[in-house]
């Protein structure tokens, strides 16, 4: 029986996040290692000071790798950050054979056409996601044998800047790894906290960290859209810190233990300790500015997603709703917020029930999204049995069914 | 068909796999550490095959060209004592003396299989196994046969001997066995003994003979003692094992019929025979017979005085008669 040790790995803004999962014959996975370090060297998703961004994540690796008690053999790597960039390509191809019958050649052409679109200078692909193909007008999920005239594809293709990914690639092989999958945080994320038949209805995943927030829309099934803006947790942070003029780790706690993304306080009077332990300089503050500035910034960052959307979200398509997730979608009042601005249903994200209860926790979300990311993709880029059609096999389904 | 997947796939030209991911010159220190733990280990197991690999291809050339070196270098202690485990009455000075080891027999250059074949030529042994116990010890479990009966053949002189026969047929000299538990055993009559190499073929029919005599000397041991010769003259023509015993000349037992049956059937008779006031002796029992024994008498008793020839009669040894009605 065939296992690899594969580790999936989430360098971000607040945490370095690592989890170790034995894969077995490409298919069954067994968590067996837990790596969290607090993140240092890494601003909105992108290495800024590599030395310590090596420190942390190696760090985590090394706990990992302790604590699963084996060596790691590669790494699915979660890219974020607000490098990253993507676009919509289609192409389409007039039917060549004959009869009009749709061959695997016609695929074939009319997907690498689509594909081919030139990329600026120093960027790379991470991701070419294929939306359905439409044979004369109607979507069809495989085209081949069908009649038609007029085969087209549209690609959603996901690129950076080949030195920022290279950074995070050089970060993970400074530990003597090789990166062998790259997965688009916000694909992980939704990955693991929608079903299939919300992909097929149309759900919003909106993954609100530290230092950056992604989304994915999904519709049929498909992935619609991808994006990453480099707003998120820290904004909040910051603006009440500027806005109450205390220090960044005093806006921190205070984010942590009384904002709201929705104002629910009334009464202006209604206040709150700063630090809460009476020591010297501590004060009172409205916790009604605290809900305010939280929930303008929030709302902002909402509607902002919606803006970056754009005709792609409608909300008729958008059956599921909208799921949150990251730390930022623990701030009490989220799900209200994000249905005003969206004006559909919105829900925390639940991982799976396969997921163990120690790591229901938002900061594995991604990693372990990873892995159900990779996993299926790997399966999907299986080479599909050929079908066989000999003596000896027809013979041997006789007697298997005998 | 292959319809791309739904999800990327490595894209051609440019994609983030053609990034190097070689960072040598900026690897952390945990980094190399792992790198150089990783070196070792491969160092240690390509060390390790290679090693292993030319061990083998030493000993397959050294056999090939010149296995006396291979058999010196395997030379190790002499072999400085035997130890002896057995389920029955052989000795170690005996075990000794059959394998006749040379005094600078070395425990590796022993051929254990020759051995065991010493041992097994001997019917006495059932089974032999052999033990180097390094550095200096051979040892030697034994399961050995047990004599159900005696019989006798002319060795080379002419000269009468006595040999023992096992369950199994097995006809073999015995050594140290006890000379009373010997002389109780019943001599074999009626068989032909055939010679096979150094000994004597196995006698066919042995299994049914022993059955009878282990059933005898456990559930009529009285009667057991004085059982003298057993006869298998007509166990292949009327499947009928003969026996003489002191007082009964001929009791004829059936290989067809339970044995436990017939000698408790025997012992009833004997018994009410016994119980008779003239009490006759008998001359023959027949158990080879289903729902009767018919019994022949030597002399007729008083109460049968005019029947002109000894009476046969016969018992239901399934009715119970008391000794007045019979």
């Amino acid at each position: 029986m065939s296992s690899r040790i594969v580790a999936a790995v989430e360098i971000g803004t607040g945490k370095i996040a690592v989890l170790v999962g034995e894969i077995t014959r490409g298919r069954a996975l067994n968590i067996i290692g837990v790596g969290v370090s607090p993140s240092r060297g890494v601003m909105k998703g992108e290495v800024v000071d590599y030395k310590a961004a090596c420190e942390a994540t190696h760090h985590a690796l090394e706990m990992a790798e302790k604590r699963a008690g084996i060596r790691i053999e590669e790494v699915w790597l979660a890219q974020t950050g607000a490098h990253l960039d993507a676009f919509y390509n289609e192409a389409s191809v007039n039917v060549k054979s004959a009869d009009n019958t749709v061959t695997a050649l016609d695929i074939a052409s009319v997907c690498e056409l689509a594909k081919e679109k030139e990329l600026p200078a120093g960027r790379s692909r991470i991701h070419e996601i294929r939306r359905p193909f439409r044979l004369d007008g109607r979507a069809v999920p495989d085209p081949e044998h069908l009649s038609g005239r007029r085969l087209e594809v549209g690609y959603w293709i996901v690129h950076g800047p080949e030195s920022k990914i290279s950074d995070n690639i050089h970060v993970v092989g400074g530990y003597h790894l090789e990166v062998r999958e790259l997965v688009l945080a916000s694909l992980a994320t939704g990955s693991l906290l929608t079903s299939a038949e919300e992909r097929s209805q149309g759900v919003l995943v909106i993954d609100i960290g530290k230092g950056v927030t992604d989304y994915v829309l999904y519709r049929d099934g498909h992935v619609l859209v991808t994006g990453t803006l480099p707003v998120a947790g820290d904004h909040v942070t910051n603006d009440l810190s500027i806005g109450l003029r205390v220090t960044t780790a005093q806006a921190e706690m205070l984010k942590l233990r009384h904002a709201r993304a929705t104002t629910l306080t009334r009464d202006k009077a209604d206040k709150v300790w700063l630090n809460g332990d009476a020591s010297f300089g501590d004060r009172q503050l409205p916790k009604l500015a605290i809900e305010t500035i939280t929930a303008a910034r929030l709302q902002e960052l909402l509607e902002v997603i919606r803006a970056k959307l754009g005709s792609a979200f409608v909300a008729e398509h958008c059956g599921a709703g909208v799921i949150l997730a990251g730390g930022t979608a623990k701030l009490p009042g989220i799900e209200e917020a994000a249905t005003r601005v969206f004006g559909l249903p919105a829900r925390c994200g639940e991982p799976p029930g396969w997921v163990k209860e120690e790591l229901h926790d938002p900061m594995f979300s991604t990693v372990l999204g990873v892995f159900q990311f990779g996993l299926r993709t790997a399966h999907e880029h299986a080479v599909p049995p050929r079908r066989k059609t000999g003596l000896l096999s027809n013979l041997t389904k006789i007697f298997a069914a005998s | 068909m292959n319809v791309p997947a739904d999800n990327s796939a490595p894209p051609p030209g440019r994609s983030w796999r053609n990034i190097r991911q070689e960072v040598r010159p900026a690897m952390s220190r945990k980094g190399r550490r792992r790198q150089l733990a990783a070196w070792a280990k491969v160092t240690a197991l390509s060390t390790l095959v290679a090693g292993s690999g030319w061990g083998i291809y030493q000993i397959a050339h050294t056999w090939s060209t010149d296995r006396a070196a291979l058999a010196t270098a395997v030379h190790s202690e002499l072999v400085r004592e035997v130890v002896l485990i057995t389920d029955g009455v052989l000795t170690k000075p005996w075990v000794t003396g059959v394998l006749a080891l040379p005094k600078s027999a070395s425990l590796m250059a022993l051929d254990l299989p020759a051995l065991r074949g010493k041992l097994l030529a001997e019917g006495q042994v059932q089974v032999a196994v052999l033990t180097r116990n390094f550095p200096d010890t051979l040892v030697v479990t034994l399961q050995e046969r047990t004599p159900v009966a005696r019989v006798q053949a002319a060795d080379r002189t002419g000269a009468a001997r006595q040999l023992l026969v096992a369950k199994d047929g097995t006809v073999y000299g015995g050594v140290n066995y006890d000379k009373a538990m010997l002389a109780g055993l019943p001599w074999l009559a009626g068989i032909r003994l055939i010679k096979a190499g150094q000994g004597f073929a196995p006698i066919a029919g042995m299994a049914d003979v022993s059955a009878l005599l282990t059933t005898a000397q456990l559930q009529v041991p009285h009667l057991y003692r004085d059982w003298l010769i057993v006869s298998l003259a007509r166990l292949d023509e009327r499947d009928e094992i003969m026996v003489k015993a002191q007082d009964v000349p001929e009791i004829i037992f059936s290989r067809k019929r339970d044995f436990y049956k017939q000698v408790a059937q025997l012992d009833y008779v004997i018994d009410a025979a016994h119980g008779l006031e003239a009490a006759p002796a008998l001359q023959s029992v027949n158990l080879s017979l289903e729902g009767q024994v018919p019994v022949r008498l030597q002399a007729a008793p008083d109460a049968l005085a005019a029947t002109p020839t000894a009476p046969a009669f016969s018992i239901q040894p399934s009715q119970r008669k008391t000794k007045r009605e019979f």
